[in-house]
């Protein structure tokens, strides 16, 4: 037991991984706020360099990069409505109305506040529950896997706002571009045209700046006389009246996030959509409504996708499967290190599973300190002149695009998102629907058709199988819950109810 | 019928597009391998081909709800919705972008960079080609030292 607990503080109480956590938590805050910087590319690259350090080291610095990331990415989607990461996507519904309103200083602070709590109650999930949840995880099947993105898809509903056919058609649209390349299965060519360039396929960043960075920056030109908004920045820092208030939504949308997390290939973007359509489902009088500045949006996004971090851990330090794409690289940077993560791990080397505990906690602890600092700057960001802010978020979007496969051709399908993402928005179309499609989209095609394959390709046997699995039953009714609850006939059964209490 | 609701300019016609386009979709996922499986390489773009253009003729049904907007002729509604969607400014600012993409592979990222943010500026304040020159040398700087000195971001 006193091992443990000296295990848990070692980063607490090193002046050495005080430091790296603390430089890797401030780090990650920045890189996550520019969009196209990725939180994996940033800790693939510090891995190279930390072979040759302490492991303890390494993985303190990475922690932090990891934690300030997810969080940093919030800024970028409050201030210009650009996603700095895909976790942050739902971050932009609620935060850039805000920050229109002149409320970009206040939305940060509550906004960071909000990640520490996810963040911390991730950490205590990991702590208590890993063994018993990564148990769990494993046993999702395919056919679960594809229950699980459709119940994603079918946040179209609560992000379409206005008309569902839309959100609907947009989600489609992006599930096609998701598909576009190399068919995982057959190495087939979908929709490439016969180009040669679209074999690698669309990734989704590039739809997502397109949509949010370039559609936006067009959009923005039309507004370009008009004053730029001031803003509130004397009170950053929420009052604890304000966060108590909101501490039970933070909670739910934790768990939901923890939840989301621990399944591999299902990250924080996914995490955060969820949650916020949680919110939008539970909170009965937001502050404002939901996708005009509801704080409950921005919470529910924030919570969940922090708390998503501590989640993508539990399978990677118990089974040795990484919950997304930073937890892989982690599992290399261990390997490395002469470490196995995996179901031993826990019992060969205990110090690494409860050091990481430590000091995700502490690097949770930095990003309240540090994530309070700069804000008041960041702010002013929206008050530069729209006619300097523009083509700066147009060159932001180009090297942020390119950055992600040093792609050229990547730039200019960019562009094109951008147009199309501009005459969407003219009409009506919501952007998160798209982006939902192409993460969903791929993951759904290629669950599905494992699913199919282990049914025999046999359409009556995937059926059995999805009520006689415990898993599967609970995720069939949630989803067909979920169909319904998008029905009229779920209002008007509502309705009846209410009359007759 | 609530008709309250004015149809936009284009709606109609970007609603039928979204048809045409959907059908695309439908026959570019067709060619993938046919009927030839449920558990093809093509049976789930079907599917999601088919929710599209079935969305897509939802949101035509939806106009009908609507009221026709005010441009009589297609002639003098694509002049309305030119005029309202890309006025010259966004037609300007868009072809300076195309340029730039255009040029950043021959011309070096730094000095399309700097072209391109001294010309949009210059063309979106009305002039001050000074000021415009100092902001995009410093935004330059800025970019130069955060991608390419801190995180070393290859640069197109």
């Amino acid at each position: 037991m006193s091992e443990t607990i000296s295990y848990l503080l070692m980063a607490w109480t090193d002046p050495n991984l005080l430091l790296l956590t603390a430089l890797g938590t401030f780090a990650g805050i920045y890189i996550g706020a520019i969009p196209g910087l990725s939180v994996t590319m940033a800790a693939s690259i510090l891995v190279s360099f930390t072979f040759s350090w302490d492991v303890n080291n390494a993985l303190a610095l990475i922690v932090g990069i990891y934690i300030g990331g997810v969080y940093g990415g919030s800024r970028s989607a409050i201030l210009l409505n650009i996603p700095g990461a895909p976790s942050s996507i739902a971050t932009a519904f609620d935060g850039y109305p805000l920050a229109l309103q002149g409320e970009a200083g206040r939305a940060i602070g509550l906004s960071t506040v909000m990640s520490v709590i996810g963040g911390l109650v991730g950490v205590l999930v990991l702590a208590c529950a890993a063994p018993v949840i990564g148990d769990l995880a494993l046993r999702f099947a395919p056919r679960d896997y594809f229950l699980v993105a459709g119940i994603g898809l079918l946040l179209v509903g609560s992000l379409c706002q206005g008309s569902l056919a839309k959100g609907i058609f947009a989600a489609a649209l992006g599930a096609i571009i998701g598909m576009v390349g190399m068919d995982p299965v057959t190495a087939q060519g979908r929709f490439t045209l016969g180009q040669v360039e679209l074999m690698g396929g669309i990734h989704y960043v590039v739809l997502m700046i397109g949509l949010f960075g370039v559609a936006e920056a067009i959009y923005q030109l039309h507004n370009l006389d008009s004053t730029p908004i001031r803003q509130k920045v004397d009170k950053i820092i929420p009052s604890l009246a304000m966060v108590l208030k909101f501490l039970p939504l933070s909670i739910r949308t934790s768990v939901i996030g923890v939840l989301v997390g621990v399944l591999p290939g299902v990250g924080g973007d996914i995490a955060a959509l969820m949650a916020y359509d949680h919110a939008k489902r539970s909170v009965k009088n937001p502050t404002q409504p939901f996708g005009k500045g509801a704080y409950e949006g921005l919470i529910a996004a924030e919570s969940a996708n922090s708390a998503a971090v501590g989640g993508a851990y539990v399978p990677m330090l118990t089974l040795g499967m990484p919950g997304d794409a930073v937890t892989a690289v982690i599992v290399g940077a261990l390997v490395v290190h002469g470490l196995n993560p995996g179901p031993m791990l826990m019992v060969d080397n205990p110090h690494i599973f409860w050091f990481t505990v430590g000091n995700l906690a502490l690097a949770n602890v930095f990003l309240l300190i540090l994530g309070m600092m700069g804000i008041k700057l960041f702010a002013k960001l929206v008050e530069i002149p729209k006619a300097v802010l523009i083509p700066l978020i147009m060159v932001l979007c180009v090297v942020g695009t390119y950055s992600i496969n040093s792609s050229m051709t990547e730039v200019y399908w960019m562009l094109g998102f951008g147009l199309l993402g501009y005459l969407l928005k003219i009409f009506g179309f919501q952007m998160g629907p798209i982006v939902l499609g192409a993460i969903l989209g791929p993951l759904m095609d290629t669950s599905y058709r494992q699913a199919m394959s282990s049914a025999g390709d046999n359409p009556v046997e995937l059926l059995n199988e999805l009520v006689s699995s415990p898993l599967s039953l609970i995720l069939s009714t949630a989803l067909i819950l979920i169909l319904l609850s998008n029905t009229p006939l779920f209002s008007w059964l509502k309705q009846k109810i209410r009359q007759s209490a | 019928m609530n008709k309250t609701e004015k149809m936009l300019v284009g709606e109609g016609t970007f609603a039928v597009l979204l048809m045409v386009f959907s059908l695309g979709i439908g026959y570019l996922s067709y060619q993938i391998a046919g009927f030839s499986s449920i558990n093809s390489a093509g049976a789930f773009p079907l599917g999601v081909s088919l929710i599209m253009l079935l969305s897509s003729a939802a949101i035509l049904l939806d106009l009908r709800k609507k009221s026709r907007p005010d441009s009589r002729g297609w002639i003098t509604a694509f002049k309305q919705f030119s005029a309202t969607h890309f006025p010259k400014r966004t037609l300007v600012f868009l072809a300076l972008a195309i340029v730039y993409l255009g040029a950043i592979q021959w011309a070096s990222f730094y000095l399309s960079t700097f072209a391109f943010l001294v010309a949009s500026i210059v063309y979106l304040r009305n002039g001050r080609v000074a000021s415009a020159g100092v902001i995009a040398a410093g935004l330059l700087l800025i970019i130069y030292l955060l991608f390419t000195l801190a995180f070393s971001v290859y640069l197109p």
